[in-house]
């Protein structure tokens, strides 16, 4: 009985660290075109100040792509990043070059993962602003977003 | 993901077990200690003193940061949202880069997450207390990397633990959580045992 603990405790913690991803392999219901962008929202801040914006992105195409930049002009800096524990409860943030994106699969950017980071916005963003977000694929077109700021 | 957090939470369940079981609940006690503080409004503030008879709430951050300390700063403010009789309880964020973050930029940063406001409470403080509570309340902090922005100047971030503190009347400390990763309603639930 003991055994079996230890191995349903094991199994867990294997299971737990398989979910680490913040890629999803898609089955069903899973139906698009080409690179999608959606859900796409950010922090408000203050001008000068720091935000963070996240979204999905699905590839529905057959071939692997990559998110390998992003552009605004609501920051002084765009950078992709993501955060990580670096080792028991302590935090840090590091930029990423790029980005996967497997084929059939979705990628999420959220909060304590990827984002992307606007160092110095140019202007406040409040509640209920709107800005626009330039992403660049390695196969895909350029895609520009509208993101909308909320709390 | 999902079993990730149900994992997470049989962990908490448990530990909160284990926790009723021991006589002594505290796993600190900081009513014996003094830090002189400053709010969003510039106005002096005692920890733990001026919070006494109140449960607490405290989060720490910095305001360059905004993923993970946006995160701790909206859940601290869920937690405010979510319990039936909140007015009792104080909602600290205490911030551990006292250099940047002076009353005024918290002042900012509290006003773009709508907190500028009762009872919610953004605290700095000179280098060396800030120093000598994060000591106390095992904040870890560490320069991360730099990027030089358009004015030439260096702009650096940190990496930091990531925690929110339960503090009761006593100012004794009674839960201690992963700020960004802990589900709300853990806190919650957790609080209102206090009220
Ligand atoms: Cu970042």
């Amino acid at each position: 009985m003991k055994y079996l603990t230890t191995f349903l405790f094991i199994t867990l913690l294997a299971i737990g660290c398989a979910g680490e991803s913040d890629t999803e392999q898609q089955s069903a219901e899973f139906s698009g075109e080409g690179v999608e962008v959606e859900g796409a929202w950010a922090r408000p801040a203050s001008e000068g100040r720091m935000s963070a914006a996240y979204f999905l992105i699905s590839n529905f195409n057959d071939s692997d792509d990559q998110l390998i930049g992003v552009e605004s002009d609501v920051a002084q800096l765009v950078e992709i990043h993501e955060s990580y524990e670096r080792e028991e409860g302590m935090m840090g943030m590091r930029e990423v070059p790029e980005v996967d994106l497997p084929s059939q699969s979705t990628v999420r950017f959220q909060q304590g993962g990827l984002h992307i980071m606007l160092i110095q916005v140019t202007r406040t963003l409040a509640d209920g602003d709107t800005f626009e977000l330039t992403l660049h694929f390695d196969n895909s077109e350029s895609q520009t977003i509208e993101v909308p700021v909320r709390l | 993901m999902k079993i990730k957090n149900l994992f997470y939470i049989a962990i908490l369940i448990s530990t909160l077990f284990m926790l009723q079981a021991c006589s002594s609940p505290a796993l600190d006690d900081y009513s014996d200690v003094q830090f002189e503080l400053t709010d969003q409004n510039g106005e002096l503030v005692t920890f733990p003193d001026d919070f006494e008879g109140s449960p607490v709430v405290m989060g720490f951050i910095y305001t360059h940061c905004p993923d993970i300390c946006s995160f701790i700063t909206s859940n601290v403010k869920k937690v405010y949202e979510e319990i039936d009789n909140p007015s009792d309880t104080k909602f600290l964020l205490v911030t551990f880069d006292p250099e940047r973050d002076t009353p005024e930029v918290l002042k900012n940063y509290a006003q773009a997450f709508d907190m500028d406001r009762e009872p919610f409470h953004f605290l700095t403080g000179d280098s060396e207390t800030i120093d000598r509570f994060m000591e106390r309340v095992s904040v870890r902090v560490q320069e991360s990397y730099s990027r030089e922005v358009e004015s030439g100047d260096r702009m650096y971030f940190l990496n930091h633990t990531d925690k929110i503190l339960l503090i009761n009347k006593n100012s004794e400390l009674i839960f201690d959580y992963g700020g960004s990763m802990t589900p709300v309603n853990i806190i919650t639930e957790d609080l209102q045992k206090l009220l």
